[in-house]
């Protein structure tokens, strides 16, 4: 009953924020990733440096590339389902319904996490497939693709998508203070930068212990942000 | 009497400024109850207890004879509402939003939408989005929205606003139908008497937070007759005509020239005859009915200072 509920809000604030139209969004950013990614590849071949020579480099790579897309991504969600309701005031109207407020907010928070989460899985393994095809053709990686190396990459970016879906709620807390679409965009912007920022092949984010402690800080964040919504006023 | 909304000394305070004050409204089913007083007096707020967005400081509210807490959601199935002004998605167009207000009042009837709609009288919008519409028409189009769903209470926060002269009228009348038909209690709020005046059968006048006076409409026009004004040059003279050859001692001079006979048993044309036999200059004199108006703005100044 409950969990059919809230997946019946969801269908509604999906259909509310034409949310679908963001899978266009989705496959723009793994287009461009993509090509970035090939001028890499080719600029390094051409210079002769020994960059993107082994597969766990250019997978690594590739997922901070994506994970840096998709929080970014989730705070644009974030800002256009959750904040910008507050914004515009139709939060007044929501909580006017005959339903419990912490499960409308949990169905909001729950695209999100879906959302970013699915994308972040899905890119990764078509922008690493794509590469491994263009990889066939020219050869620039070497090493022999392995059933054990592409288990273990499955492994990483699995766990890379957790924490980052996390993450991806930082910017809640940042947007919902004021109320504001540039704030919660910004601070989302602000996190890729500190984590994902590449430092000679080595970013904030390689240190598995400091995405999974920003990401159980998101999901604490999302936490207060229902914790309180019954007893909270809700003024224009 | 059974009441289906009730507030019990009601309390509000923002950042230690009490902005409701001791509010005891009784609003009984089936009727329509005019909430009236000036822009911030604490209409909205009020209203946004009884929607539970906002929560009373003390005080309760009791609506369809339960006691609202902040678990409460049943009763808004039972409710439709406008606060403040009507909020839309405005990338959707009006059918759209109101299907979407279906959905989540769990509300079945897709034919309830086009009768909302025709009720408040909007054709031809299906293919624009609720961001095109003027002020006007998103009143009605909420108004639509809060009545599709057919609820046992109206809670309308100034839903004139923004809507012209020949559109008030109609839904003044809309109101009064949807009260007598439907048998909707409606509660309404606005800063303009003579609306409020035209539909409501009780009045609840509010000023600073406070509940002034909450009447029915029935014993305002009882207690307030028609009377003769006159205007003259000489009021001192007329004045004392009219108490000594006139027997009439329910007059007020009101002020320069203006005198207010409340009398039905000296006919007009008697006082002004005599008055003009005694040489009391008329200038005009004239039937009136004593204006709410006056009524309402001597409760909004009650205790403060006259102009």
């Amino acid at each position: 009953m409950g969990v059919a509920h809230v997946l019946k809000l969801m269908k509604l604030e999906m259909k509310k924020n034409k949310v679908g139209g963001n899978i266009k969004g989705v496959i723009i950013a793994n287009l461009v990733i993509i090509g970035l990614l090939l001028i890499m590849i080719f600029g390094s071949i051409k210079d002769g440096s020994m960059e993107f020579t082994s597969f766990n480099f250019t997978f690594s790579m590739v997922d901070t590339m994506v994970k840096a897309t998709f929080i970014i991504f989730a705070s644009a969600l974030l800002a256009r389902i959750v904040i910008e309701e507050y914004k515009n005031d139709t939060i007044t109207l929501l909580f006017m319904y005959p339903i419990n407020r912490k499960k409308l907010i949990i169905a909001k928070l729950l695209i999100v996490v879906l959302f970013t989460f699915i994308s972040i899985i899905l890119s990764n393994i078509f922008i690493d497939f794509v590469l491994c095809i263009t990889n066939s053709f020219y050869n620039f990686i070497p090493d022999k693709l392995t059933t054990a190396l592409i288990v273990n990459n499955f492994k990483a970016i699995s766990i890379n998508a957790l924490a980052s879906t996390g993450m991806g709620l930082i910017p809640l807390y940042f947007g919902m203070r004021k109320k504001s679409v540039p704030a919660t965009i910004i601070s989302a912007i602000l996190i890729v930068s500190i984590i994902c920022s590449d430092n000679g092949g080595y970013s904030l984010s390689n240190i598995i212990a400091i995405p999974i402690t920003l990401s159980i800080m998101g999901v604490c964040i999302a936490y207060l942000a229902i914790r309180n919504i019954e007893q909270a006023d809700v003024n224009k | 009497m059974s009441y289906i909304l009730k507030t019990c000394n009601l309390i509000k305070t923002y950042n230690g400024k009490e902005v409701v004050s001791n509010v005891n409204m009784n609003v009984k089913k089936g009727e329509i109850y005019g909430f009236l007083g000036p822009n911030g007096a604490g209409k909205t707020t009020i209203m946004r207890m009884m929607t539970n967005l906002v929560k009373p400081t003390s005080g309760e509210i009791e609506i369809f004879g339960e006691k609202l807490t902040d678990t409460s959601y049943e009763f808004l199935k039972r409710l439709g509402t406008i606060i403040e002004y009507p909020v839309f998605y405005e990338r959707l167009t009006a059918r759209e939003n109101l299907e979407l207000h279906c959905e989540y009042m769990g509300y079945n009837d897709k034919k309830a939408i086009d009768k909302a709609l025709d009720l408040v009288k909007l054709k031809n919008i299906d293919n624009k989005m609720l961001k095109e519409f003027s002020l006007g028409m998103k009143q009605r189009v909420g108004i639509a929205r809060a009545i599709t769903t057919k609820p046992e209470l109206l809670i309308l926060d100034e839903p004139i606003n923004g809507i012209d002269p020949i559109g008030i009228k109609e839904l003044r009348n809309l109101f009064k139908m949807l009260s007598k038909e439907y048998g909707i209690t409606i509660l309404l709020s606005s800063h303009i008497l003579g609306e409020i005046e035209q539909v409501a059968d009780t009045i609840g006048v509010i000023n600073n937070g406070k509940l002034i006076e909450e009447v029915s409409m029935e014993s305002i026009r009882e207690s307030n007759t028609e009377y003769i004004q006159l205007v003259t040059s000489d009021s001192k003279k007329a004045a004392y005509i009219l108490s000594n050859n006139l027997n009439i001692s329910n007059f007020k001079v009101i002020d320069n020239g203006v005198i207010r006979i409340y009398t039905n048993t000296v006919p007009q044309s008697i006082i002004s005859k005599t008055l003009i036999l005694n040489d009391v200059a008329i200038e005009a004199i004239t039937k009136k009915n004593s204006s709410l108006e006056d009524y309402f703005l001597n409760l909004l100044n009650g205790g403060g200072t006259r102009a």
